[in-house]
């Protein structure tokens, strides 16, 4: 039976089903495709490969003796030390992956119509696995990971109205064990429903997807599951020498100590993936200034395709692609200037990199798009 | 020679190149994540702690005579106990068919260490810890345990005699290493 048939054997029992096929696999695409076309595949590959460690992890996992059920994972489970490895790694190369297909879109401009609405989902994606991030950082149990909960939960219990109760409901009480046991369930759950977002970008990727002249496009299988083999060997190779050589890579280092209440460790710090947006929060003043500025750099991120002025067809300048490639330094240069937060030049570096994003996205690409499309 | 090396090379031999890339691809494709997966797999597998306790040595050399042990194991009380020579003999003595739940004398016991008895300390009737482990406990008519929720009294071979009960205790799975240690398990 040929794909065709399949898909049409599939969609007339349940037509969403035959339309799912189509969108996943699109039985005709472009003969020429590049390889960095299968990061959303990758994404999902990845975000289904955390899932399945979590789910072993989950196993074992109790949040009432975070840090001890952690250890008990890395020493006494059969290839423990493995699956743990898999998750902390895994997150870092999913991280990885979502960042460089952003920034490649952002490149390529493939966010413009018909793609903003893959490009929403996959700012939606960074917001989910952001946040997904940061609670299983704080799941290990390490001292950093406390005392970001703790503060966290603090300054957010203590809201008044609302935003207060809403906090408690989520921490249920700021930074006890009871929180952890909450953010299990939340880590896991929003994680699925991450999975469900990056599902959702492969399949309106695939309709962005330049479509071939009649006759002369080629089949998924065997030609792009090829190329799909290729590019997941690639980026197994690099998992496995992060996974085997640098299994703590962009942790901080104090996560290694068990979390004590009545000890604040002299250095907290936020994993690797956390730290731009991080240093954003830190510039603004106020935990509402934090809020504001978590929001707003993935809002004007989500707002690319509106900004850009030059509209669908419009040329893409050489200027503009510069400004990209500046705005990933400055996003770099946030994270490494957030990491040595404790430096006294930190907050103005923080506050010049934290206007230039904004400036980068309020001012310069409405101008130079505009500019450049004439 | 060399023309028929240069026909495989060119086009004779495409076929079944790609019939061997394939396989080649397949087979590591397959290598690959079986590695990748079979530590997922594995790590459900009981883990060390619970490995240990299932298997675990117990320390016999210390009972005295007519006195049992109490472990726990597997979520069960496990009792050890040790016969005395009159008991050996006196339990020898009972023919099988006259008991509630016929067993002989060793049905009950180690083929090789025969003054040792080890049983699940729960009245097969209604489901109690059983009393008699020490000499100045309770024991019933028959010198072995008896049940305080409902009266089941046990020989020390741990036979049902009397009472409610209908069936002898049940005898956990353990193996002799040596005469002073019996592994569970």
């Amino acid at each position: 039976m040929t794909t065709d048939a399949k898909q049409s054997w599939a969609g007339e029992r349940m037509p969403c089903l035959g339309g799912l096929c189509g969108a996943l696999f699109a039985p005709r695409c472009t003969p020429e495709g590049k390889y960095l076309d299968t990061l959303p595949g990758l994404i999902a590959i990845a975000l289904a490969f955390l899932t399945l460690s979590g789910a072993v992890m989950a196993a074992y996992y109790d949040p009432w003796h975070a840090f001890a059920s952690v250890q008990f994972i890395r020493r006494e489970v059969n290839n423990g030390w493995l699956v743990q490895a898999y998750h902390a790694t895994g997150a870092t190369a999913l991280f990885g992956l979502v960042y460089l297909h952003l920034f490649r879109v952002m490149l390529t401009r493939a966010y413009r119509a018909p793609g903003e609405f893959a490009w929403w989902l996959a700012v939606k994606l960074l917001a989910l696995l952001l946040f997904v991030g940061w609670m299983g950082f704080v799941l290990s149990g390490g001292a950093a990971g406390y005392w970001s909960l703790f503060n966290a939960a603090n300054a957010a219990v203590s809201l008044p109205g609302a935003p207060g109760a809403v906090a408690r409901w989520f921490l249920g009480g700021p930074a006890a064990p009871a929180s952890l046991a909450r953010l299990e369930m939340f880590h896991t759950v929003l994680a699925l429903a991450a999975l469900a977002v990056a599902g959702g970008l492969l399949a309106a990727r695939r309709k962005v997807a330049p479509q071939p002249a009649p006759g002369k496009g080629v089949a998924f299988y065997p030609y792009y599951l090829a190329q799909y083999l290729a590019a997941l060997a690639v980026f197994a190779l690099i998992f496995s020498v992060l996974l085997f050589f640098a299994p703590h890579f962009g942790q901080p280092a104090v996560n290694a100590l068990a979390a004590d209440p009545l000890t604040l460790p002299a250095g907290t710090a936020l994993p690797w993936y956390l730290l731009p947006l991080a240093g954003v929060a830190d510039a603004l003043p106020g935990l509402w200034g934090g809020v504001a500025g978590v929001a707003g750099a993935l809002v004007v991120l989500a707002a690319l395709p509106w900004l850009d002025r030059a509209g669908p067809d419009g040329a893409k300048g050489k200027l503009y692609c510069a400004l990209t490639w500046i705005l990933a330094l400055d996003v770099l240069a946030l994270g490494a200037t957030s990491a040595a937060h404790d430096n006294p030049q930190a907050p103005l570096l923080l506050g010049l990199f934290t206007l230039w994003y904004f400036f980068h996205f309020l001012v310069l690409t409405p101008l130079v798009t505009a500019m450049e499309a004439k | 020679m060399a023309e028929t090396a240069a026909t495989e090379a060119s086009g004779h031999g495409t076929e079944s190149r790609r019939g061997f890339l394939t396989i080649l691809t397949g087979a590591a494709s397959a290598v690959a994540i079986g590695a990748i997966g079979w530590p997922l797999v594995d790590a459900l597998n009981p883990d060390a702690e619970s490995e240990a306790g299932a298997r675990l040595i117990v320390d016999v050399a210390d009972i005295a005579e007519n006195t049992a042990k109490a472990v726990q194991w597997g979520g069960l009380p496990i009792y050890i106990r040790k016969l005395t020579a009159q008991q050996i003999a006196d339990a020898q003595a009972v023919v099988p068919d006259t008991l509630p739940d016929p067993a002989d004398f060793m049905s009950r016991v180690p083929a090789a260490y025969q003054n040792y008895v080890v049983v699940v300390g729960l009245n097969t009737g209604t489901p109690c810890e059983l009393e008699g482990n020490d000499p100045a406990d309770p024991r019933g008519d028959f010198g072995g345990w008896i049940c305080p929720c409902d009266g089941s009294q046990y020989d020390p071979l741990g036979r049902v005699r009397s009472g409610p009960a209908k069936k002898n205790l049940a005898i956990p799975r353990f193996t002799f290493i040596n005469a002073a240690q019996i592994q569970f398990g």
